[in-house]
């Protein structure tokens, strides 16, 4: 890898399983040493996007040496002797931006189109702006623009995706707003957990955690803020809550008709959502039929998942689009912000040149008149403007299309010119 | 008068063909159009209707159009019902254009007919406002009660996807009934006062249904409002009650037809 463009090094969620994600993962406080070693190796500015389903390091103007740099730094977390390249991928320039734009977009999540990662995206930046530089801030800055753009022009992002989303959808399609209500866990599975977290995002408040373990529950309420009690105290809350999370481990439906109908029947009308996500079902389907109730198990919120996820699928090609327009875009920045200070150079040079030789050539021909000599100076500004000229308009059509980077790193090269300041 | 009235007559079906637009597979029409067509349509024929006698029963119908529609944009601003649309929109439409075919333009007549007194105009303005928002209450009715269906059976379909959720459902319903009510009360009393200030003899058919309709209504917004009814059994109440003004409407209208009344 040549000393300048973009690149970016890392695994996602394609390319590494959970457990190698999972050691990869790096806390806001360990990115700034982690991009340090990084950059150490030789790269004019770096951001780590460390998400639980990718690690990915952006640089710019890497040295050769970078990439293993990053992959040196990722085997060390997995302290086992195996090398972090394997589940890896490199993508460089255009390649490296539009993968940043499809990531920020939500084209490269593991649920198409989910909104999270623009955040993700956002903290990414925040977190090594001291050590980004000017490039990957205008990398940055137009990924949020594209996921944003992408969001708003297609339909990538609509609907639940998931089955907690498609949980908090449904709860949605009940409630006016999910904010203040109240939601009771039965059972301490992850997913109830999961479910609860993304209610809780939304508003929802965890007000009881019950189990028949009680020492489990307390420690789940215990983190959602809530009141833990034991699974048979549960069934008269039925007439308080206004969303029930089902998750125990029971091999048979916990949640009866007999148990909790008279406490249904004392909510006066106000309507009772009830997520089971436990398998096999926690809720007998006759709950389901109170007046009322809505209940919903785990194949109903999935079903809706997938419908969102197929709707998303549609969308693709457009949100394709927006990314491949965005692209070229920043190219075309990437690619011009050197021309004006490499060609001035250029022309500064060759003018020294210019005016050194004719000096020069003056100092022989002193017996010339002085209209002769400003002739000849005449003729050596001309000759220089002519071998300008083409060099000048080629790089400007260059960079209007996007394609300067590469003939100003031959100039650079040809002429033994000062890397310019990232503007 | 007729330009205007076309012209609105062209908005209201744009506004109708924005709200069919997401049922028919199409992407959802950006929020400032399903509000802003339909308003500009407002506009142009609230406009036209200062200048339109309300004599007949064109004039009548188009006001009818003329309060659903603004009523469909509240809802839309106020509780992002847009659905309310695919009842109000098709309806408006078709009450614009019945008004253009019978007025020929309304109000537009060779006979043109008088302008009525101030008390008339309040008397029809205020009953059409609450007709208009008791129709409300039945569209957001027999959307809560499709939406309840839906999340039921599970299906997941349009309806789940394009409705409001219940709760607003049953809010809308409530607000256009507490409001719809005390507007038709006033309305039926301004009729009684102008037609006694004018010595006209009331029909007592017209009474006696007119108060058991009137009855009807009120029972339905007191287990609302006192009884704290909400839900499908709201729902089916306000439906209830809607269809019966609906049914003593046209059995008055077809067993004494006739345009001195302006319904």
């Amino acid at each position: 890898m040549s000393a300048a463009g973009i690149a970016v090094v890392g695994v996602n969620h394609r390319t590494a399983p959970l457990d190698v994600r999972e050691r990869f993962a790096h806390a806001a406080r360990e990115v700034p040493a982690a991009l340090e070693r990084v950059l150490a190796a030789g790269a004019g500015g770096g951001v780590l996007l460390s998400t639980c389903n990718r690690t990915e390091f952006y640089l710019a103007d890497p040295e050769a040496a970078v990439p293993e740099a990053v992959w040196a730094t990722l085997s060390d977390r997995l302290g086992d002797g195996r090398s972090a390249s394997a589940y890896g991928y490199v993508q460089r320039d255009r390649d490296a931006v539009r993968h940043l734009y499809r990531v920020s977009a939500g084209l490269d999540s593991m649920i198409l189109g989910e909104s999270q990662i623009q955040g993700q995206v956002r903290e990414a930046w925040e977190i090594a702006k001291p050590q980004a530089g000017p490039v990957l801030h205008r990398l940055f800055q137009s990924a949020l623009l594209v996921g944003a753009r992408v969001r708003s022009e297609t339909g990538l992002a609509l609907g639940a995706a998931s089955a907690p989303s498609a949980a908090v959808r449904v709860a949605g399609k009940i409630f006016t707003k999910l904010t203040g209500r109240s939601a009771l866990i039965l059972g301490a599975g992850d997913v109830a957990e999961l479910a609860a977290s993304c209610l809780g995002a939304e508003g929802v408040r965890v007000t009881l955690v019950a189990n028949r373990t009680y020492e489990r529950a307390t420690a789940i309420a215990e983190a959602l803020g809530a009141r833990a009690l034991p699974l048979d105290e549960a069934w008269d809350h039925f007439a308080e809550a206004d969303i029930v999370l089902c998750s125990t481990a029971a091999p048979h439906a916990v949640v009866t008709w007999q148990r909790v109908a008279p406490a249904i029947a004392r909510r006066g009308g106000r309507p009772l959502c009830i997520l089971d996500l436990a398998v096999p079902r926690d809720v007998e389907p006759a709950v389901g039929q109170l007046e009322n109730v809505f209940l919903y198990d785990i194949d109903d919120l999935q079903a809706v998942a997938a419908q969102a996820a197929a709707e998303r699928r549609h969308e693709i090609p457009a949100a394709e689009r927006i990314v491949s327009e965005e692209v070229e875009r920043f190219w075309v920045w990437y690619g011009g912000r050197g021309i004006v200070p490499v060609l001035t150079e250029f022309r500064d040079r060759l003018e020294a040149v210019r005016q050194a030789e004719l000096e020069r050539a003056l100092r022989r021909l002193g017996h010339l008149a002085p209209d002769d000599r400003n002739q000849i100076e005449q003729f050596s500004h001309a000759l220089l403007n002519k071998f300008l000229h083409h060099p000048t308009l080629a790089l400007k059509q260059a960079a209007a299309a996007g394609r300067s980077y590469g003939l100003l790193d031959a100039l650079r090269q040809l002429f033994g010119l000062e890397r310019p300041h990232d503007s | 008068m007729l330009i205007p009235h076309l012209i609105a007559l062209g908005l209201y079906a744009l506004a109708t063909g924005f709200a069919l637009a997401p049922f028919a597979g199409r992407r959802p029409v950006p929020r400032g159009l399903t509000l802003g067509v339909p308003l500009a349509g407002v506009l142009v024929h609230g406009a036209a209707m200062t200048r339109v006698p309300l004599v007949g029963v064109a004039p009548a119908l188009s006001m009818l159009a003329l309060f659903l529609i603004l009523l469909q944009v509240g809802s839309e601003a106020a509780f992002r019902a847009s659905a309310v649309a695919l009842f109000t929109g098709p309806l408006a439409t078709g009450l614009v254009g019945l008004a253009l075919l019978i007025g020929p333009g309304p109000g537009t007549g060779a006979a043109r007919p008088a302008a009525p007194s101030a008390w008339s105009t309040l008397h029809i303005t205020v009953s059409i406002l609450g007709l208009a928002l008791l129709a409300l209450a039945f569209i957001a009715a027999a959307l809560y009660l499709l939406q309840f269906r839906e999340l039921k059976t599970k299906r997941f379909g349009p309806v789940f996807r394009l409705f409001p959720p219940l709760e607003r459902l049953d809010q809308l319903n409530y607000l256009a009934l507490v409001l719809g009510f005390p507007a038709v009360t006033l309305g039926v009393l301004l009729g009684y006062g102008v037609r006694y200030a004018g010595g006209v003899a009331v029909d007592p058919a017209q009474v006696v249904w007119g108060t058991l309709t009137w009855l009807l209504l009120g029972w339905t917004v007191g287990v609302r409002v006192v009884r704290h009814w909400a839900g499908r059994r709201a729902a089916f109440a306000s439906i209830a009650s809607f269809t019966a003004v609906l049914l003593v409407y046209l059995a008055l209208k077809l067993s004494a037809p006739g345009s001195e009344r302006f319904l």
